[in-house]
């Protein structure tokens, strides 16, 4: 009976400790910038800024936490960013609409 | 048993299983972007009112789940490395502190829901119902968003507690780890939905 045989996975170098621990630093310190600049009163850039961030900081947890940096099959790594521009587009679209809405709101 | 017919060989697909989470993981992307782009609208126009409706959310609550998630997502990271090099204690400590935190953000999540609750601003109560329009929507975002991602929350909790009793049985270990790095997906998933929550919702100052 025929198997499908998986290459073993040890062959892929395992992530060290070490840089998990580096990349949580990272989400740490992020947090506490998107905070502060909270209260900063810079008007629409904070919300800006504070999804930059966000941003940032789920590419850091889908890089290195959920491993995509490390990720043999590129159909991972092309996927997740396409979805994420798919996303992008309907916002804006959705704001381009609301936007030139007259109206009752 | 098997003997007399020759070994039974598991067909096992890693990758498949890998890739049907990721799929799953989109699917949730969409199930919530939905909900992101609504909270978008509304807020396009209702800016003052989301503004002084999100003043009333406890931002120290709020930062302290997002360290709580942030925490528990490389605790989970470090279990399923730790269970790939054999290390199988190592692993279920720290799956266990990744329950643990899970946990610990429902508890904050319903101090803050509960509070809320005891001040009459729940979706439908009167006290909410004489705001603002604007004040009314963020709320109602508020209670359908946390509460769904909450439920999420809850979900990995369990499918954690599972994984649990897979190690201690080795069901899971160094040679097949899958579904615990199937589980370790979602819960990062769960970590980065709220990453957008938190200052969607806390930080409009």
């Amino acid at each position: 009976m025929a198997v499908f045989q998986e290459p073993v996975r040890s062959m892929k170098p395992l992530m060290r400790y070490r840089t998990y621990l580096r990349v949580w630093l990272g989400l740490i310190l992020l947090t506490g910038i998107t905070v502060s600049v909270a209260g900063r009163g810079l008007g629409g850039w904070a919300i800006l800024i504070a999804l930059a961030i966000a941003g940032t900081k789920s590419g850091l947890v889908l890089s290195y936490f959920m491993h995509l940096k490390s990720e043999r099959l590129r159909i991972f790594k092309i996927l997740i960013p396409l979805v994420i521009a798919i996303f992008l587009v309907f916002i804006l679209l959705t704001f381009s609409d609301v936007a030139f809405r007259g109206g009752a709101k | 048993m098997d003997e007399a017919q020759g070994t039974l060989e598991e067909v096992r697909d890693d990758t498949g299983a890998r890739l049907g989470m990721w799929f799953f993981i989109l699917s949730e992307l969409l199930f919530f972007g939905g909900m992101f782009i609504l909270y978008s609208a509304y807020r396009y126009k209702n800016p003052t009112a989301f503004h002084l409706a999100s003043m009333e959310l406890d931002v120290a609550l709020g930062t302290l789940n997002t360290l709580v998630l942030l925490t528990s997502s490389l605790s989970v990271a470090i279990s399923i490395a730790a269970i790939q090099r054999g290390e199988r204690k190592i692993s279920i400590v720290l799956l266990i502190i990744t329950v643990l935190l899970g946990l610990l953000f429902l508890v904050n999540k319903g101090f803050e829901w509960g509070i809320k609750i005891e001040h009459g601003l729940y979706p439908n109560s009167s006290v909410l119902l004489g705001r603002p329009k604007g004040e009314i929507l963020f709320f109602g975002l508020y209670y359908v968003m946390t509460g769904l991602h909450g439920l999420h929350v809850l979900v990995g909790v369990a499918v954690f507690s599972v994984m649990l009793r897979f190690i201690l049985r080795d069901k899971i270990n160094q040679t097949r780890f899958v579904p615990l790095e199937n589980a370790g997906l979602y819960w990062h998933l769960v970590d980065i939905l709220w990453l957008f929550l938190f200052p969607l919702f806390y930080l409009i100052r």
